[in-house]
């Protein structure tokens, strides 16, 4: 580490030497809006390297060559200005607010910077102030509502995966997140989650790897949305690519930013369950009492008295009566204060909710940053710790990054850059259907007289697993946990933990020929390792284990890349690329765990396993494409554009002789408002775009020849089994076309402005999985087959509504509707299973429906589409599970930001909204039939509690289900409502997934610079009040918040033992120096 | 220029350098080829594990059977087998994990020039006896299925062949199976075959009360096609216990029985006692009832209601035995193949002996096998209830009253024998969501995989619902 921080000095002090010149401009650099001169604006000559900035009164100096010709000032809030150096030494500039001017410079595919008003494709841009200003700790969770045509999806777990799509899921079952380029570098946002984990299973949301990104270092966003954006990253652009630059000091001198953070969060409480008060533990009132209890002689003295049916994790049991005094769970643990004692019959005082604690984090950054003529360099520190609202569970991030470049002779630069973060993990939330999750409990298998604060009490007395839910209490053999651990030794005892350490940087040189033609040779690497370790305590419910996984993940990527810009002629240029791309990965893994128990507790090793150990699962997947490439741009007069990109891959994963693909993009842009400029002043400008392209896709690794799967040793006997999936020697690559037009335009003086675009994409000859008849003697085969269309709108608007020298209001509008249709799977199938997940419930590709439809038991409707009540009274459910019940796409998406600034002050809110789409909960569907909600007491039509007895009087309990009986008259006859009582389909559970939720809110205060200039090297304080998912405004899904999802994939829309949503408030200091 | 020439041909001959890259997607942690028997030993274990796991989402004939009852929930018990998709998980072990690996181990022995012919054709015939099992284990459970398109890497629709035509078939290839089983050879080693340890004259023994047990299931189908099967098998099928077909599992993890499994390591106590099997064992003052059953937390034998909630401290719960680590499965036994043999004596085939010495030889097998003592066995079959003389009703009814209690631990078989021979009268469940299932439904994802031939054959077999009767099923 010495050595490194030493070689850093000496790199910086070689940056920060000068360099001769030989002529110097000076000026003057002032706002068009209040005239008033803008300090910190860079000031660079086209085609020279270093720079200059203005001084606090606005004033530069520079020096330029002879042959010097265009003069670049920028500033960050300000349009980028270029004017011609003339004969004149001085030339000042008066900069306009940019406002998402079209004349904004860009970052595009593989670092291309171009002009925003030649782009021939969509491309949006976020300001890394937009996304750390809640200071989540995710980069891509923030961009959440700030981007048409990206829909982000974030479930509630501490440090879990987002699932990032770009204008529609465009693959049945391989990959659709977007790809993430950090300068350059393709970072891998894999998740590895266990496929047990994603379909609702159990396991934990190890997160994605862009959580990894640090979103301080982040200078701006820019998502390309479309293929023709993407085409030069090869196959793995057809997703989208946000394409993510990192800071960058922009002007002479040295600096240095601190930012620290708290934020403290709570569970949204509309996000959780409210419990019913009236009935507590059973599955019905019956029991040895007959009245709800079992009959125990708890005291030996041969009398039996009433005991709570502990084993019964639902509440349709017996009423709560203070009066009655029964013996509880505690009245069997040795230690309670209740033990042998018996307890008034009552609804808990303290309800699930008071599990969850208060979440604190701190965030704290610092980042040097200096700049030369001769170069730049950064140094940044950030450490994030994130503790969650379940107890003993917290995240620590430890994320360094460096930067820097060098001009080496005036035609060679070299940079470098490098990101080494360090994630922490220990007691991530268990997630889904399991005892390790707890809201599985929560929010489906409880009794409502079960005190939580007592059960907090019960495990920390002696750290002992005293559950509620003893499985026997008439014998000392039956104390122990039926189903269901104390949560807070689920928490304290069967934790995982994990570490993530990665590198991501490059190295690159960048040589200009001459001032046409710039030739960069970049290496650039992502790597990373990690290390879980999930275990199960001895003594728990389930049996003791632990297990670990070691997984390493690295790619390689060379880049040689020429680029050509030359003016052809007065009005033509033509900017062209010529490159080659070697990508080189490999995932490197090992997952070993016991088998049977532990035998020493507490010793958390694979060695201490009770049972012969099976073979570890091993991968080692090797991957190379090779691919080169060509692009060229002809820009007549800066308003006619013709983009056109060429690239051939050849992948390793394909089989060999069809191993390479090529695909291509044109697009065209013109910009019209250039000849409208002199006739109507009010269209500050306008851009018309259409373009065109194709992408092809490679096999996912290993799917081109069958191996056979080793399986546990039986005694000395070996075990081979033949794979499930099979695999295919002749597979085809994929394919993605799409097209797309839009248009931008920006009216008076850009005070208001809108970007719209229609496309449509198409992904043909997918390589998937198939499912089969199992009858094949398999159950999947890999195929070529399937076609999905995704066309869809997106607009953003953009407006200052108010601007004037103390009070601005801007507002930005992203709107997204996406529509996708599956027209062809494999010959005559009509459906694809994407997943499956518990209760019948499935997720699938479904022919001539939208991508991703949920599926399970229904209503049996009439012929008048009327629900049909069976002779029992209850409704009539359909035998099959394939009746589709809900889709898990929205209809929109949109957010809306607003922020206003009145001098020193700035308030800024997103709200974020989805519309339609649906959510199917395991949790409401196993709540209903345990009771536990409010919707299962109350009173019926008569004015009776609807769990009294029915009967044929005025008293009588029960319900009168809404529907028809089978030969169409109105449904009479009135029903039992409880566990044993078949009620409700599956379809009853699928909800509508609609939000509209303020998401972000922040209020900062800005030091007057007159009041800090006098404060010595200070040079800006910020203050800033945030808070994140403060108030779900409107919702249809009850007690969850319909956004919580299992994890990133393609496999969303499915809720099981979800978490509630924490709302967060903190504080922030921002520092520069 | 010069330099950035030099410098680009640098970076491109630095590309230029590599190997076929086809070679990287080799796996090179899992093999492509393995031995022939390690496959034929996967399948047999995956048999084994289907027909004796308790999980409710695999084998829930137990609570068909009225021999087991659920504490708390009653989906399965009540006949929903679609929530928990048991049929699909039925079928595909079947298909995917015993057939599909005898078929490869069978492809790979045969493909294998060098391999003694003795030995080859005894592996071929067992391969085969184990492929007749798991056919003739899904054509008695859903009537009509793939069977001669089936296992086919090229085919992926596969049609339904007609069950009754099935299972002629199995008994055609069991024929062959035991005529090419040849005790001068080898076959599979002893640790490679884990039921007979490479004993082919069990084998044959095996065999020969398949194809008495298959035969029999046609007989009110076929009485011309059982009688000459039936009597082909008696001589030649399983004489002794030490005959009997078991899968003998070891007590470490992870080779436990599915039992110790699914009740002491999943440590939830679901099941218990079914009301039906402990009062008849009870009525028949029964040496087994305290070998298959524990009792109440009042030291009483009371059997759960199926399909409704049971209080666990109030009923009895399976006995130890049962579930015990290395508690061995059953695939077949001596006790079935005399309860055969007296049937078919019933049914006037020329079998040795009469059917009160085979129902007699039956009962004291099963009693000796749980535990129980020669005089056990003899002062049962002194009980008027039990012995055969005196016992109450038709032959079908005695046998299946006997055979419904010995086949205990045996889910599959004895839903068989139940939906065969009609007796005992099992009591309905609380809340059954069907009649009797008289099957299962065909996989609810055949509809949309192979919905053709899926439409086609449940056409044929009279509707795919629980209650269609197979075709063997005549009462």
């Amino acid at each position: 580490m010495k050595k490194l921080l030493k070689s850093l000095f000496i790199l910086m002090f070689i940056a920060v030497n000068a360099m001769a010149q030989d002529r110097t401009i000076t000026g003057t650099v002032t706002s068009s809006e209040d005239k008033l001169p803008i300090p910190g604006v860079s000031i660079k000559i086209q085609g020279a390297t270093g720079g200059t900035s203005t001084s606090a009164d606005g004033k530069f100096s520079i020096k330029a060559s002879p042959d010097a010709k265009i003069i670049v000032f920028s500033s960050i809030g300000f349009a980028t200005q270029s004017k011609p150096i003339g004969s004149s030494n001085v030339i000042n500039a008066v900069l306009s607010s940019d406002a998402n001017a079209l004349d904004e410079v860009v970052v595009t595919a593989l670092g291309q910077v171009r002009k925003k008003n030649t782009l021939s494709y969509a491309a949006q841009q976020v300001k890394g102030e937009e996304l750390t200003q809640t200071r989540s700790s995710n980069a891509a969770s923030a961009l959440s509502g700030k981007v048409s045509g990206l829909q982000i999806i974030q479930g509630n777990s501490i440090g879990g995966s987002t699932n990032v799509v770009i204008r529609g899921s465009k693959s049945l079952t391989g990959n659709n997140q977007a790809l993430f380029v950090v300068d350059g570098v393709p970072v891998d946002n894999s998740n590895n989650n266990s496929t047990n984990q994603r379909t609702g299973r159990g396991g934990y949301d190890y997160g994605n790897a862009a959580a990894d990104i640090n979103p301080d270092d982040i200078e701006s966003v820019n998502v390309l949305k479309g293929a023709a954006a993407s085409a030069l990253y090869g196959s793995r652009g057809a997703n989208g690519v946000i394409m993510i630059t990192t800071k960058s000091r922009k002007s002479k001198g040295m600096g240095i930013t601190v930012n620290s953070g708290l934020t403290i969060g709570t569970i949204d409480k509309s996000t959780f369950p409210e419990y019913q008060t009236e009935y507590g533990a059973g599955y019905s009132s019956g029991y040895e009492s007959g009245d709800g209890f079992l009959l125990i002689d708890v005291q030996g003295n041969g009398v039996k008295e009433k005991v709570v049916p502990t084993s019964e994790d639902a509440s349709y049991g017996a009423k709560f009566d203070p009066n009655l005094l029964v013996y509880q769970w505690d009245a069997f643990d040795p230690y309670s204060p209740n033990y042998k004692k018996k307890t008034p019959w009552v609804a808990a005082a303290n309800n699930p909710s008071t599990f969850y604690e208060t979440a604190i984090s701190n965030n704290n950054n610092i980042i040097f940053d200096g700049a030369s003529d001769k170069g730049t360099f950064k140094l940044g520190y950030t450490r994030s710790d994130d503790r969650g609202t379940l107890p003993n569970s917290k995240i620590i991030k430890n994320i360094l990054n460096f930067g820097s470049t060098y001009q080496i002779t005036d035609k060679l630069t070299a940079s470098a850059l490098a990101n080494y973060s360090k994630v922490e993990g220990l007691g991530r939330y268990g997630s889904g259907y399991s005892g390790l999750n707890v809201n599985q409990n929560f929010r489906q298998w409880y009794q409502t007289n079960v005190d939580m604060m007592a059960q907090k009490d019960a495990y920390f007395r002696n750290k002992q697993n005293v559950s509620w839910n003893w499985a026997d209490p008439s014998t000392p053999e039956g104390l122990v946990p039926k189903y269901t651990d104390n949560y807070y030794w689920t928490r304290y005892q069967n934790y995982q933990n994990d570490t993530r350490s990665r590198i991501f940087g490059n190295a690159s040189l960048n040589y200009k020929a001459t001032d046409w033609l710039n030739i960069l040779g970049r290496v650039s690497l992502d790597t990373y390792n990690e290390f879980q370790e999930e275990r199960v305590a001895v003594g728990s419910q389930g049996a003791a284990s632990y297990a670990r996984t070691d997984r390493s993940f690295n790619e390689t990527n060379f880049d040689l890349i020429a680029n050509f810009d030359k003016n052809v002629t007065e009005k033509l240029n033509l900017k062209a690329l010529l490159g080659g791309n070697i990508r080189k990965s490999l995932l490197n893994s090992i997952f070993s765990t016991t088998n049977g128990g532990l035998i020493v507790p507490g010793l958390y090793s694979i060695s201490n396993s009770v049972g012969a150990v099976a073979a570890p699962i091993e991968n080692y997947q090797p991957k190379e494409v090779d691919g080169f490439f060509g692009g060229a741009t002809l820009t007549y007069d800066e308003f006619l554009t013709l983009d056109g990109t060429f690239r051939r891959d050849k992948s390793s994963t394909l089989p060999e002789g069809g191993n390479a693909y090529n695909y291509y993009s044109v697009a065209g842009s013109w910009l019209f408002s250039k000849q409208l400029k002199d006739k109507v002043d009010w269209i500050s400008s306008g851009k018309l775009r259409v373009n065109y392209a194709t992408v092809g896709n490679d096999a996912p690794w290993g799917s081109t020849k069958n191996v056979y799967t080793s399986q546990n040793l039986f005694g000395s006997s070996i075990l081979f089994a033949y794979p499930f999936t099979t695999n295919n020697p002749s597979l085809k690559p994929e394919k993605t076309e799409s097209s797309e037009i839009g248009i931008d335009m920006a009216f008076l003086n850009n005070r208001i402005g809108f970007d719209a675009s229609y496309y449509l994409t198409k992904t043909k000859n997918q390589i998937i999985p198939v499912a089969v008849s199992a009858a094949t003697g398999f159950t999947n085969t890999y195929v070529n087959a399937g076609v999905i269309r995704n066309n869809g709108v997106e607009v953003s608007l953009y407006g200052s509504p108010i601007k004037t020298q103390n009070f601005s209001w801007n507002i930005n509008i992203n709107w997204t509707k996406n529509d996708s249709k599956v027209l062809e799977l494999y010959n005559d199938s009509k459906n694809l299973q994407l997943a499956s997940f518990q209760a019948g419930i499935s997720v699938n590709a479904t022919l001539g429906q939208p991508y991703g439809t949920i599926q399970g038991k229904d209503y049996v409707y009439n012929a008048n589409g009327q629900k049909v009540i069976g002779a029992d009274g209850y409704y009539k459910i359909t035998s099959s599970t394939t009746n589709v019940i809900g889709n898990i796409n929205p209809k929109w998406i949109g957010g809306i930001y607003n922020s206003f600034k009145y001098k020193n002050v700035s308030l800024g809110f997103l709200i974020d909204i989805r519309s339609g789409g649906n959510v199917w909960s395991l949790d409401q569907f196993y709540a209903t039939y345990t009771g536990i909600l409010p919707n299962t007491v109350g009173l019926n039509d008569l004015g009776n509690p609807v769990r009294n007895p029915v009967t044929n009087s005025g008293n009588s309990g029960g319900v009168i289900l809404d529907g028809v009986t089978e030969d169409g008259q109105v449904n009479t006859k009135r029903v039992v409502i409880d566990a044993n009582s078949p009620t409700l389909p599956q379809s009853a559970f699928s909800y509508d997934a609609s939000y509209v939720k303020l998401r972000e809110a922040t209020l900062t205060y800005s030091f007057p610079k007159a009041m800090i200039s006098k404060w010595g090297p200070i040079k800006g304080i910020d203050l800033s009040v945030f808070g994140r998912n403060l108030w779900i405004i409107h919702k249809n899904l009850p007690y969850s918040d319909p956004e919580e999802n299992l994890s990133s994939g393609n496999a969303q829309g499915i809720q099981s033992g979800a978490y509630p949503t924490t709302r967060t408030i903190g504080i922030n200091a921002k520092l520069s120096f | 220029m010069k330099k950035s020439i030099i410098f680009f041909a640098m970076l491109v001959s630095l590309a230029a350098c590599k190997k076929n890259i086809t070679s990287l997607n080799i796996d090179t942690k899992r093999p492509s080829e393995v031995p022939a028997a390690t496959l034929f030993s996967y399948a047999t274990k995956s048999y084994s594990d289907a027909v004796t796991s308790a999980s409710v989402n695999t084998n829930v004939f137990r609570f068909t059977t009225s021999q087991w009852a659920m504490v708390t929930y009653q989906d399965e018990a009540q006949y929903d087998f679609g929530t928990r998709n048991i049929p699909q998980a039925w079928w595909t072990t079947m298909y995917r994990e015993v057939l599909q690996n005898l078929t490869q181990s069978s492809t790979i022995i045969k493909a294998n020039a060098t391999l003694n012919a003795g030995i080859k054709s005894n592996q071929l015939a067992i391969i085969d006896i184990m492929q007749v099992l798991a056919f003739s284990t899904l054509v008695n459970t859903f009537g009509n299925v793939p069977y001669s398109q089936a296992i086919d890497q090229q085919n992926l629709f596969p049609k339904y062949d007609d069950a009754k035509t099935i299972s002629l078939d199995l008994l055609k290839r069991l024929n062959i199976d035991i005529s090419q089983l040849n005790t001068a050879s080898a076959g599979f080693s002893a640790s490679e075959d884990l039921i007979f340890q490479g004993d082919i004259a069990k084998w044959i023994k095996f065999g020969n009360s398949l194809r008495m047990q298959q035969a029999l299931i046609l007989a009110d189908a076929d009485n011309a096609i059982a009688k000459t099967a039936v009597e082909a098998s008696d001589a030649g099928a399983i004489s002794a216990d030490a005959d009997n077909a078991t899968f003998k599992y070891l007590a470490g993890a992870p080779n436990q029985n599915p039992l110790f499994v699914d009740i002491v390591t999943g440590g939830r106590g679901d099941y218990v006692a079914a009301k039906d099997l402990v009062d008849k064992l009870l009525a028949l003052a029964d040496p087994r009832l305290s070998q298959y059953f524990g009792t109440n937390s009042n030291g009483a034998y009371v059997g759960g209601i199926v399909g409704q909630v049971n209080t666990i401290s109030a009923v009895s719960k399976p006995g130890t035995k049962v579930y015990a680590a290395d508690a061995p499965t059953l695939l077949m036994d001596y006790v079935e193949t005399e309860f055969n043999r007296a049937e078919a004596a019933e049914r006037g085939y020329a079998v040795s002996g009469n059917a009160q010495t085979h129902y007699n030889n039956a009962i004291t097998a099963s009693i000796l096998y749980w535990g129980g003592t020669a005089t056990d066995a003899s002062t049962y079959l002194a009980n008027p209830l039990v012995s055969y003389t005196t016992a109450s009703g038709t032959w079908r009814e005695k046998i299946g009253v006997q055979k419904w209690i010995a086949l205990y631990n045996r889910p599959f078989n004895c839903w068989t024998e139940l939906r065969r021979l009609d007796f005992p009268k099992i009591t309905a469940p609380v809340g059954a969501k069907s009649g009797f299932p008289n099957r299962l439904s065909y996989p609810s994802n055949e509809q949309q995989l192979n919905g053709g031939n899926y439409s086609q054959a449940s056409g044929a077999i009279g509707g795919d619902a629980v209650t269609t009767k197979l075709f063997w099923d005549k009462f």
